[in-house]
C-alpha cells in the first residue's frame, strides 16, 4: 500500500469536507422545492468504495448519519453489477431509518475505470404518493405512507431508465417537483465525481486511498481519547411521550448508558416495543440520532470526516420503537428522537459535567394552517415552533430556540404571513415562568397566538407534556406544552394534537411551548440574575419568591433581608 | 501653481492607505502610514502631508472607515431604547429561532444592540392592508419618556407592524417623543428600511440608532481636524456598503451605510479594473495579515445582496458581497491525532505570527513563508518591523518533528495546505452562483495577496491573475472609481398577473422623487443624475427572492417575467416558466455622476535597484530575482522565479510563470501551458 505524508492527508480531508459543501450547494441550487432549497431538507456524503464516509455536508442535523447505510444496501444488492454513471435510489424506513419522504441517491464514483467511491444525496420528496397529499397524520402502517423503495437502479450508466422515472411519477401528485428534485439529487453526485476526478487527475488514486486511510485513523483516535476521557459508569434515564399519535397511551422511552474504557454503549432495551401511529423509528436513523447526541456534547465544531462514530454502539431489542420493521408506521419517525435525545445527553452529562446541559422543549411542535377550498384559492401555511433549551454547567439554556432535530428553520414573520394568508399574529413573545428554574435556568418557550380570518383549515402536532423538560444537579424542569383553542362561539379546546380540522373565521388558536430544564439548584442562582431575569420580565415576581427564594421589591431591586441567603 | 488631486483613504486597524490622483493627467500614486485609531484624522493628515506636500490642494476626498463597524464589533455604540407593538416585545430578541450551529447545544443567539429591559412597547397595530385595526395609545409612552432620563437613553428605534405600508403610528409615536425628548435621537423603521420581515427591519432600525451618535461624532471630529485641507471648505465623502459614496451629511443621516465602507472599494475597484481591462470576469482575493476575502465581478459588475448578517445580526441593506474566507497569514498551524492542520484558529496581529517576536509561539502562515524566503525580513511594511526568521524556522521545525519533516519542508507544507483549502472555500462560493472559476481571471491584493495569488490560481486552474496597480492600496485606489449612490426601497406584495403598470409606475415615481430630492441636497442635480430600477421577484410558494433589473422606459410586464425566468435559471440551473409569479419589493438606484479624469498609469517613482535571494519553491531553493515594479515598462515581461517589490505590496511569481505589465499599469501573472 502507497503512504500518504502528513500534508497531503491534510489536503485530502480538507478537500472532502469542501466536496460535500459543493456537492450540498448543487443541491440546493438545483432542487425544484422549497422544502430542499430553502428548507435545506437534505444531506449529502462523499464515501470510499466501501461505503465508509469520508466527507458530510447537511441542512438537517438529524441526518449526520445513516447515509453510508445506503451504499452498503446497494453493495449488497448489486454486488459487482455497478456501473460508471449508474445511479441508485431507496427510501425503505426499515433500511435506512427515515420517512418515506426521505429519498436517498447514490451513485459510485469511477477514475481510470476503477471503482474509487459513492457519493449520495438525500432530500425530502414533498409527496411520495401517502393516503394524504404530503404528510398524513394518520397512517397506522408504512403501506399508507407511499412509495416503498428499496436499492433500485434508475440510471444506468449515464442513462435514465424509463419505466423507473415513469414509475416515479405515477405514484406522486407533485410530477414535476419530483423528477426535478431528483435531478438536483443526481446533479450533486455528478459534481462529488467532477471534483474528485480533479483531486484524483493530481495526486493518484493510490496516494488519494492511503490518505483516506490515515483519516479514518485520524478520526477513530480522537474519538477513543474523547470516550477515553471519560470515567467508567452506567447511567440509565427514562421518560414518556405523550401518545402516539392515535391512541391516547403514553409511550416510554428509556435508555442505559454505559463508558467502558473507549467504548460507549447505549442501550435501548425498556423502550415501548412498535405502536400502532406513525412515531416508529428505523434503526439506522436512531443511531443517526445518537450519533449527533454525541457530537453536540464531544465534538460540536469538527467536520464530520471518516472513522468517526466507531466507538459508539447502540444496543436495541428486535420489538423497539426505535428499531422498526414491517409494518410499523414511521411518518412522524422523528418525535420520539428528542426525548432519546434529551435522555442520552443527560446520561452523557454525568461522565461529562462541565458540559452538562438539562433537558430541552423536545419536539418539532409542528402548528399548519391551510385552505383546501379551489374556489377561494388553495394555500398552506406550516411551521415548527422554537421553544426553551436545557440550562448548561456554565450558563443559562438559550430561549425561543428551534428543536434539536432540527436546524436552519426560522419562523414565519408577523408581516409575511398576515400579507400571504388569511391568519393573524395577535401576538409572539417569550412565555414568562416556563424556564426550568435553576442556578442556570432553562431557556424560555414562546407564545405564538393566531386569528382565523376567514373558515380556514388547522392541524397541531405538540408533544412532551408527560415529560418536560426535566432538570439537572438540583435543577427543576420547564413547563410544558399548551395549546388553547377559542371558537367564535365561545368554547374552548386544549388539543395538543389536531388531525386536519375546521377552523372557522374568528377562531383563536394560542400555542404555548415548553422551556428547558434548570441546571443546578435556583437557591444558589445570583439575586443580580433573578432580579435582572424579573426586571425583563422572564420570571414573574411570584416564581422568583417561590422557586429561587428570592424577594424582588417594586423597585426591581432585592429585598435581601427577606431573601434566601446564598 | 499649485497642483489639484483626487484623494483617497481606506482607515483601517494598523495601516491607513492613502490614494491620490492628478486631476490633470488622471495619475495615481499610493502610500501607506500607520493609523491613529484615536484620532484617525491625524494618519489622513499625515498620509496627505507626505505624498502631496504642503501645496497640493484637494479636488476631492473620500474616505472608507472601520468606526461603524468597530463600535458594532467591541459593542461599543450608543445606547438604544427600542419601542414595537404591544404582545410584540421579544421579536428583536427571539430573532429567527434557527439554530446558528446546527451540531452544537451550547450555541448561544447573537447578543442583541440592546437589551429586553430597554423594550418598550405601545397598543395599536396596522393590518397588512395598511388600515389601522386597533388605535395608537400614545400614553404608553410616557414610561419611555419617564425611562429616558434615568437610563440616558441617547437613541430610540421605532419599529412598528407594517409601517412599510402605513408609517402614521410611527410618525404619530416620533412626534410624541421628539416634543418631550428633544435631544434623543428618533429613528423610524420605514425611513431606514421600509420593508417586510419585522424582526429583519428591527434589527436594520436598531443598529441604524446604534450607530448614529458614534458616526455623526466621527464625522463632525474628522471634518473639524481636516478643515481647510479638505476642498470647497469642508466638502467630505465616505464610501458606502453599496459601493457608492456619499456625503458627510448623507452619512450622519444614514449611519448604517458606513458598516461595510472599508472592505467594499476592492470590490469596486474590481469593477473598473474590469472595464479597464476587458475582463468581465474575476475574483478578486482581498489578502491582508490576518484576513482573506473574496468578492466576485460578474459580466463587469460585482456581485450584489439586498441583506447582510454582521455578527450575526440581519441587516436590510444593499451590499456588496464580500465573503469571508479565513485568517489568511494569520492561520495557525497545529498538529491533532498525529495531523497536520492549519487554521481556522489565527494568531490575530496579537500576539501575531512567532517572527514579529510580540510573544506568539505557534508558526502561522506568515512564518511560513518568512522561512521560505517569501517576505523580506529586512524590509517588512516599509521597513517598520524586523522579523525573527530564526525564532520562525526554530518554530516550523518544532511542529515538523512528528512527522519527520524539517523547517523549509515543514513550511512548504502549510502553504500547501493553506492553498488548497483557500481554493477550496473559493470553488465553493463559485459553485454556489453556478460559476465555473476557470472562466474567470484572480485579482490579487492586500499586503499579502500578491504573494498567494499564483499558488491560488494554480490550484483553481485560473490561467490569469491581475495584480492591479498599487495592489496593497487598492481598496483606497477603488474608493476614486465610483459614484454618489443611494438606495430606496418599498415593500409591495403581489402576484405579477395581478398587479398593472400604473401601480408600479406610482410606486417608482414616489421613489424617484425621493431619490431627486436626496441628491439635490449633496448638490446634484441635472443630467449628473441617473436611476436603476428593479423588482425583487420570485415564484409562487417560495421565501426567497431574485432581485431582477427593469430596463429603463416603459415597463414591459412580459419581459421583465422572461427577464426573471431567465435570472432564475442562470442562478438555479433550472425555471418554471408555467409557475406564476409573486413580487415583494421595489427598488430604486439614485444615482449621482462625480466628475473624474480618465484612470492613467501611476505616477512614476524612482525603483530600487535589483538584487537576488534564494526562495524556496516545490521544496528547492532557487536563487531569485528581486526587482522593483516601478522598473518595469509597459509590455515588460518578467520570467519566473522572481519577487516583484512595490512600496504597498510584494508579488511572488513561481517558476514557470511570466509576469506582464498590462494597460493602466496593472499586471498579469500567467503560466506556460505544460501541455
Amino acid at each position: 500500500m502507497s503512504r500518504a505524508d502528513p500534508i497531503t492527508t491534510e489536503v485530502v480531508r480538507n478537500f472532502v469536507i469542501s466536496c460535500a459543501e459543493d456537492m450540498n450547494a448543487s443541491l440546493w441550487r438545483s432542487a425544484h422545492s422549497a422544502i430542499i432549497y430553502e428548507g435545506k431538507d437534505s444531506a449529502v456524503a462523499l464515501m470510499d468504495e466501501h461505503g465508509n464516509m469520508l466527507g458530510q455536508s447537511t441542512g438537517v442535523p438529524l441526518f449526520i448519519g445513516a447515509i453510508d447505510v445506503c451504499v452498503r444496501h446497494v453493495k449488497d444488492y448489486y454486488g459487482d453489477d455497478i456501473h460508471q454513471g449508474d445511479i441508485f435510489i431507496m427510501n425503505d424506513s426499515y433500511m435506512q431509518g427515515t420517512h418515506l419522504h426521505d429519498v436517498t441517491a447514490i451513485g459510485p464514483i469511477f477514475h481510470d475505470g476503477e471503482l474509487v467511491g459513492f457519493g449520495a444525496a438525500r432530500a425530502h420528496w414533498n409527496d411520495i404518493g401517502a393516503m394524504d397529499p404530503g404528510s398524513t397524520m394518520s397512517s397506522q402502517n408504512i403501506y399508507q405512507e407511499g412509495l416503498r423503495l428499496g436499492p433500485t437502479r434508475i440510471m444506468s450508466q449515464g442513462k435514465p431508465i424509463r419505466e423507473w422515472y415513469d414509475h416515479l411519477k405515477l405514484n406522486t401528485r407533485l410530477e414535476g417537483a419530483t423528477i426535478g428534485d431528483l435531478g438536483a439529487q443526481v446533479a450533486a453526485i455528478r459534481t462529488g465525481e467532477t471534483r474528485l476526478g480533479q483531486l484524483l487527475s493530481k495526486i493518484g488514486s493510490a496516494t488519494y486511498r492511503a490518505s483516506c486511510q490515515n483519516i479514518f485513523e485520524q478520526a477513530r483516535r480522537m474519538d477513543k481519547a474523547a470516550i477515553a476521557a471519560l470515567p467508567n459508569g452506567t447511567w440509565s434515564r427514562e421518560g414518556y411521550l405523550d401518545n402516539d399519535g392515535v391512541g391516547d397511551q403514553p409511550v416510554k422511552v428509556a435508555l442505559t448508558l454505559t463508558v467502558k474504557d473507549e467504548d460507549l454503549i447505549i442501550d435501548l432495551t425498556g423502550t415501548s416495543g412498535p405502536v400502532a401511529g406513525s412515531i416508529n423509528c428505523g434503526a439506522s436513523q436512531t443511531e443517526s440520532l445518537l450519533r449527533l447526541a454525541y457530537k453536540t456534547m464531544i465534538s460540536p465544531e469538527g467536520a464530520i470526516t471518516g472513522g468517526a462514530f466507531e466507538t459508539m454502539h447502540v444496543v436495541m431489542p428486535e420489538e423497539c420503537l426505535f428499531n422498526a420493521g414491517e409494518p410499523s408506521a414511521c411518518e412522524w419517525y422523528f418525535t420520539g428522537l428528542g426525548l432519546l435525545a434529551d435522555l442520552f445527553i443527560s446520561c452523557l452529562s454525568e461522565a461529562m459535567p462541565e458540559r452538562s446541559t438539562a433537558a430541552h422543549y423536545g419536539d418539532s411542535m409542528v402548528v399548519g394552517f391551510f385552505s383546501v377550498d379551489p374556489k377561494r384559492g388553495q394555500w398552506i401555511s406550516i411551521e415548527p415552533t422554537a421553544g426553551g433549551w436545557g440550562g448548561r454547567a456554565d450558563s443559562d439554556g438559550e430561549s425561543a430556540l428551534i428543536n434539536l432535530v432540527n436546524g436552519g428553520f426560522r419562523n414565519i414573520p408577523a408581516e409575511v404571513m398576515e400579507t400571504k394568508f388569511p391568519v393573524r399574529l395577535e401576538e409572539f413573545s417569550m412565555r414568562p415562568d416556563s424556564a426550568g428554574p435553576g442556578k442556570n435556568r432553562g431557556g424560555l418557550g414562546v407564545v405564538r397566538r393566531y386569528k382565523m380570518l376567514e373558515d380556514n383549515f388547522g392541524a397541531i402536532w405538540f408533544e412532551r407534556s408527560n415529560t418536560p423538560a426535566w432538570g439537572l444537579n438540583g435543577g427543576q424542569e420547564g413547563q410544558g406544552p399548551e395549546i388553547n383553542l377559542t371558537f367564535p362561539d365561545g368554547t374552548v379546546d386544549h388539543p395538543l394534537k389536531m388531525r386536519a380540522s375546521a377552523l372557522p373565521e374568528g377562531t383563536i388558536v394560542e400555542c404555548k411551548t415548553g422551556g428547558g430544564g434548570g441546571n443546578g439548584d435556583p437557591m444558589q442562582r445570583a439575586f443580580a440574575d433573578v432580579a435582572r431575569d424579573v426586571r425583563r420580565g422572564l420570571v414573574s415576581p411570584e416564581a422568583a419568591k417561590t422557586y429561587y427564594g428570592v424577594v424582588i421589591q417594586p423597585d426591581g431591586t432585592v429585598d435581601q433581608s427577606a431573601s434566601v441567603i446564598r | 501653481m499649485s497642483k489639484n488631486f483626487r484623494v483617497s483613504a481606506d482607515i483601517g486597524g494598523t495601516f491607513t492607505d492613502i490614494v491620490y490622483q492628478d486631476v490633470e493627467t488622471g495619475r495615481c500614486g499610493a502610500a501607506k502610514v500607520l493609523s491613529t485609531p484615536d484620532n484617525p484624522a491625524l494618519a489622513v493628515l499625515k498620509g496627505i502631508d507626505q505624498v502631496l506636500g504642503a501645496d497640493g490642494t484637494l479636488a476631492f476626498f473620500v474616505h472608507g472607515t472601520t468606526v461603524g463597524l468597530n463600535a458594532l464589533l467591541t459593542r461599543k455604540g450608543s445606547k438604544v431604547a427600542l419601542l414595537t407593538n404591544e404582545n410584540f416585545r421579544d421579536i428583536y430578541t427571539i430573532q429567527g429561532n434557527n439554530r446558528g450551529e446546527i451540531f452544537s447545544i451550547q450555541w448561544d443567539k447573537p447578543e442583541p444592540l440592546t437589551p429586553l429591559e430597554h423594550t418598550y412597547t405601545v397598543a395599536g397595530r396596522i393590518a397588512a392592508s395598511g388600515e389601522e385595526l386597533d388605535p395608537l395609545r400614545l400614553s404608553d409612552l410616557d414610561t419611555l419618556v419617564d425611562a429616558c432620563k434615568r437610563e440616558g437613553y441617547e437613541a430610540i428605534a421605532i419599529s412598528l407592524l407594517f409601517s412599510f405600508n402605513n408609517a402614521a403610528h410611527e410618525i404619530a409615536v416620533r412626534d410624541y417623543l421628539a416634543a418631550r425628548l428633544p435631544d434623543v435621537q428618533l429613528v423610524m423603521s420605514h425611513e431606514v428600511s421600509p420593508e417586510w420581515r419585522e424582526f429583519e427591519r428591527t434589527s436594520t432600525t436598531v443598529t441604524d440608532a446604534y450607530l448614529a451618535p458614534v458616526v455623526r461624532k466621527y464625522i463632525a471630529t474628522l471634518q473639524n481636524e481636516m478643515g481647510d485641507r479638505l476642498p470647497d471648505g469642508g466638502s467630505l465623502h465616505v464610501m458606502e456598503s453599496n459601493g457608492g459614496v456619499m456625503t458627510a451629511a448623507t452619512a450622519t443621516q444614514t449611519p448604517l451605510q458606513t458598516l461595510l465602507s472599508g472592505p467594499v472599494g476592492g470590490a469596486i475597484g474590481g469593477k473598473s479594473l474590469s472595464k479597464a481591462t476587458g475582463r468581465g470576469n474575476l475574483i478578486c482575493v482581498d489578502m491582508g495579515g490576518t484576513s482573506f476575502d473574496a468578492s466576485l465581478v460578474i459580466d463587469g459588475l460585482p456581485s450584489t445582496s439586498n441583506e447582510a448578517l454582521l455578527e450575526g445580526l440581519p441587516l436590510q441593506m444593499s451590499v456588496v458581497d464580500i465573503h469571508v474566507i479565513g485568517a489568511g497569514g494569520g492561520s495557525i498551524a497545529w498538529k491533532e491525532a498525529g495531523a497536520a492542520r492549519v487554521g481556522p484558529q489565527s494568531a490575530g496581529s496579537k500576539p501575531g505570527p512567532v517572527c514579529y517576536g510580540l510573544g506568539g509561539t505557534e508558526p502561522v502562515v506568515s512564518d511560513a513563508n518568512l522561512v521560505l524566503g517569501r517576505l523580506d525580513g529586512a524590509n517588512f511594511g516599509g521597513g517598520e518591523m524586523i522579523l525573527d526568521r530564526d525564532a520562525a524556522a526554530a518554530a516550523l521545525a518544532e511542529l515538523g518533528d512528528d512527522f519527520d519533516m524539517n523547517a523549509e519542508e515543514m513550511a512548504q507544507g502549510v502553504i500547501d495546505i493553506v492553498n488548497a483549502k483557500m481554493a477550496d472555500a473559493i470553488r465553493t462560493i463559485t459553485i454556489q452562483r453556478g460559476i465555473d472559476p476557470r472562466e474567470f481571471s484572480l485579482v490579487a491584493f492586500g499586503g499579502a495577496g500578491p504573494a498567494q495569488a499564483a499558488a491560488l490560481a494554480q490550484e483553481l486552474e485560473i490561467k490569469e491573475v491581475i495584480i492591479p496597480v498599487h495592489p496593497g492600496a487598492f481598496s483606497a485606489w477603488g474608493m476614486l472609481q465610483t459614484d454618489v449612490k443611494h438606495d430606496f426601497k418599498e415593500t409591495l406584495y403581489s402576484f405579477w398577473d395581478q398587479i398593472d403598470v400604473a401601480t408600479l409606475d406610482t410606486a417608482f415615481a414616489g421613489l424617484e422623487q425621493r431619490g431627486r430630492t436626496f441628491l439635490g441636497d449633496e448638490g446634484i442635480t441635472g443630467d449628473r443624475v441617473a436611476f436603476e430600477r428593479a423588482i425583487d421577484f420570485r415564484y409562487f410558494g417560495q421565501e426567497y427572492v431574485l432581485t431582477i433589473p427593469i430596463a429603463e422606459g416603459a415597463i414591459n410586464m412580459d419581459k421583465i417575467r422572461a427577464d426573471f425566468d431567465a435570472a432564475y435559471l442562470r442562478q438555479y440551473g433550472h425555471n418554471s416558466p408555467e409557475n406564476r409569479v409573486e413580487m415583494a419589493n421595489v427598488r430604486l438606484a439614485a444615482l449621482g455622476r462625480l466628475e473624474r479624469p480618465a484612470n492613467a498609469p501611476p505616477l512614476p517613482v524612482a525603483a530600487r535597484p535589483e538584487r537576488s535571494r534564494d526562495v524556496w519553491f516545490a521544496g528547492t531553493a532557487h536563487p531569485t530575482r528581486i526587482i522593483d515594479r516601478n522598473a518595469l515598462d509597459d509590455g515588460d515581461a518578467v520570467q519566473g522565479p522572481a519577487i516583484i517589490e512595490e512600496v504597498t505590496s510584494t508579488t511572488l511569481l513561481p517558476p514557470g510563470w511570466t509576469a506582464q505589465l498590462i494597460e493602466g499599469g496593472h499586471m498579469t501573472l500567467t503560466k506556460e501551458d505544460a501541455a
